[in-house]
């Protein structure tokens, strides 16, 4: 069985969600009662590949909030993530996958010292935080959209915001060995971490973000902020394609300029419906076959029965990994998102 | 992204401390002791059982003589009145049902709500405590977990019959629990121990309880924070 640990996107959508759910108690609180809130087996999934065979997942609701971080109640984030991960494994759940923050604070927090959660001994392989996976379909992103809207890669040049993240090194390192990208630009707040990227990478120039924009014809959204970012769209190229792999997915909403085009990032389509009922909570255009790739990621690790920490500890994605994870993607039916 | 603070370190041995501990000392003791009667009188309910509600009594007679251990190692003098006090209406609760012969509302107050709530505070409590209370307390949560398991195993084999007074237990015992823990909220934290934690873990392990008799995600979501809003 394989499991996602998701939350959602703020206070105000975990209360609309407890209340289409019928959760009464849930809906009426604030955020006081969410950061005491345990967490959730609220979804039973069953996934078919086009291979014809059938899985079936479990989806915990960690109970996390972005405004926990927001308003430093670090604590109260950092439980939510380890309990989720603690119910998981106590249900018996042999490989999931950390959405949206959760591995983001799992890394940040160095939750790896929790070992032992209330009579739980944590056992980190059943977990993934699925990145190799959305770095994957990221880079295909690129690789598949761009000719779509008349950039050709190796005229373009790709600002990457985020780029010694774990997800945006991994991409880096796709565009540097896999394609013939013109021009990268490395954007992301340690300098220190930038450099060795560069280093790593022998090439692309490190930019502000101001700076990297206006010359991009590609551009990577992939940093982890509890808060969005405004861009103006008037100083973008055009075309510009914008693909925001960022959670919540709030670019295309808000940057709304005829010749930029903004493609939700680290999504991946499915041949087949799901049955389940929660990515129409997170708003999916087509809920029955679009989810995030590292869930995906957690159920290919199903299919394939490598009940192992697949992506873990950061900036450790190989272009191997990618393409490995990306075989199976594929034999099972999944596909990048496109415009 | 925020950074996680660094921990102050706990002087045990400051007045504050031992102030606070005198009535977080005291409500362990006393919450061991009424365990102990309460398991006694369940023996004396479900006479089929009755050694083995025995010997969780005789079990919960040893906890307290650990915990009494405890203050004695701060030189604290546990605040008993303040304890029975704290536990009157819980208490008063189990008795009630007791001379009515509710066994499913015994069962849900001790074996359920006391035994997820001490299994909470003690697992919230272990980080924080010092050395001798830390090794006490260690032996004491495995203790509790098997007399959990009792209540949820004898309220499993009997669901269907149990379910609707075990609803209507919970309605009437749950938002207690809350009132009491705000009681100790400021205790608890000159301890180390924070409320919202100690909230989250009694509704993690008192909702695993309830999964166990077999009650569904939504029941289970609903019944685990009866009161929680109000409180």
């Amino acid at each position: 069985m394989f499991g996602l640990i998701g939350h959602l996107t703020s206070l105000d959508h975990a209360q609309a969600v407890a209340r289409d759910l019928g959760y009464p108690e849930y809906a009426d609180q604030g955020l006081d009662f969410w950061c005491s809130a345990p967490p959730q087996i609220v979804d039973e999934i069953r996934v078919t590949s086009i291979t014809g065979q059938t899985i079936e997942g479990r989806y915990v609701e960690s109970c996390f909030l972005p405004e926990m971080l927001a308003t430093r109640r670090i604590k109260a984030a950092t439980r939510k993530i380890i309990n989720a991960m603690a119910h998981a494994q106590k249900h018996g759940i042999n490989i999931t996958a950390l959405g949206g923050f959760s591995s983001i604070i799992f890394e940040n927090f160095n939750l790896e010292q929790i070992h032992q959660v209330r009579n739980v001994v944590l056992d980190f392989k059943r977990f993934t935080t699925g990145n190799t996976h959305t770095a994957y379909i990221i880079a295909r992103q690129i690789e598949q959209a761009a000719p779509m809207m008349g950039i050709n890669l190796s005229d373009a040049t790709v600002a990457i915001c985020g780029a010694t993240g774990d997800i945006g090194s991994g991409i880096c390192r796709w565009l540097n060995q896999r394609t013939d990208a013109k021009e990268m630009l490395l954007v992301a707040r340690n300098q220190e971490r930038l450099l060795a990227l560069q280093d790593e990478l022998g090439r692309g120039k490190i930019l502000t973000l101001d700076e990297a924009l206006p010359q991009a014809d590609i551009i990577v959204w992939v940093a982890s902020m509890p808060k969005g970012v405004e861009i103006n769209p008037a100083e973008l190229k055009q075309p510009c394609l914008l693909i925001d792999g960022g959670y919540p997915k709030n670019l295309g909403t808000k940057i709304q300029h005829p010749g930029v085009t903004v493609l939700n990032g680290g999504i991946v389509e499915h041949s087949l419906d799901i049955d389940w009922r929660i990515m129409n909570i997170v708003n999916m255009d087509v809920p029955a076959r679009q989810l995030f790739a590292c869930f995906a990621e957690s159920m290919l690790l199903e299919f394939e029965k490598w009940h192992t920490n697949f992506s873990w500890g950061r900036n450790h994605i190989t272009v191997e990994k990618m393409e490995q994870i990306g075989e199976v993607s594929v034999k099972h039916g999944f596909r990048p998102l496109l415009v | 992204m925020p950074q996680l603070e660094a921990s102050v370190a706990i002087d045990f041995h400051s007045e504050t401390y031992k102030d606070a501990y005198s009535r977080i000392n005291a409500i362990v003791i006393e919450g061991e002791q009424e365990a102990t009667q309460n398991y006694q009188k369940l023996a004396e309910l479900l006479p089929d059982d009755h050694d083995q509600l025995l010997s969780l009594a005789r079990m919960e007679g040893r906890h307290k003589k650990g915990f009494e251990a405890c203050g004695r190692n701060l030189s604290v003098t546990p605040d008993m009145e303040f304890a029975r006090e704290f536990f009157a209406q819980l208490h008063g609760n189990f008795q009630k049902a007791a001379a009515e012969g509710k066994v499913v509302t015994c069962l849900l107050i001790q074996a359920l709500i006391i035994e997820c709530f001490a299994i909470a505070a003690y697992n919230i409590y272990i980080p924080v405590a010092d050395d001798f209370a830390r090794k006490i307390t260690e032996g004491v949560v495995k203790d509790e977990y098997s007399h959990l398991n009792y209540g949820e195993e004898w309220l499993k084999a009997n669901f269907e019959a149990s379910k609707a007074e075990l609803e209507e237990a919970n309605r009437q015992n749950l938002p207690l629990v809350w009132q009491m823990l705000n009681q100790v909220e400021q205790d608890a934290h000159v301890l180390g121990m924070e409320k919202e934690a100690l909230v989250e873990d009694f509704m993690i392990q008192y909702g695993e309880a309830l999964e166990n008799i077999g009650f569904t995600t939504r029941e289970i979501m609903r019944m685990s924070a009866s009161g929680l809003a109000a409180a």
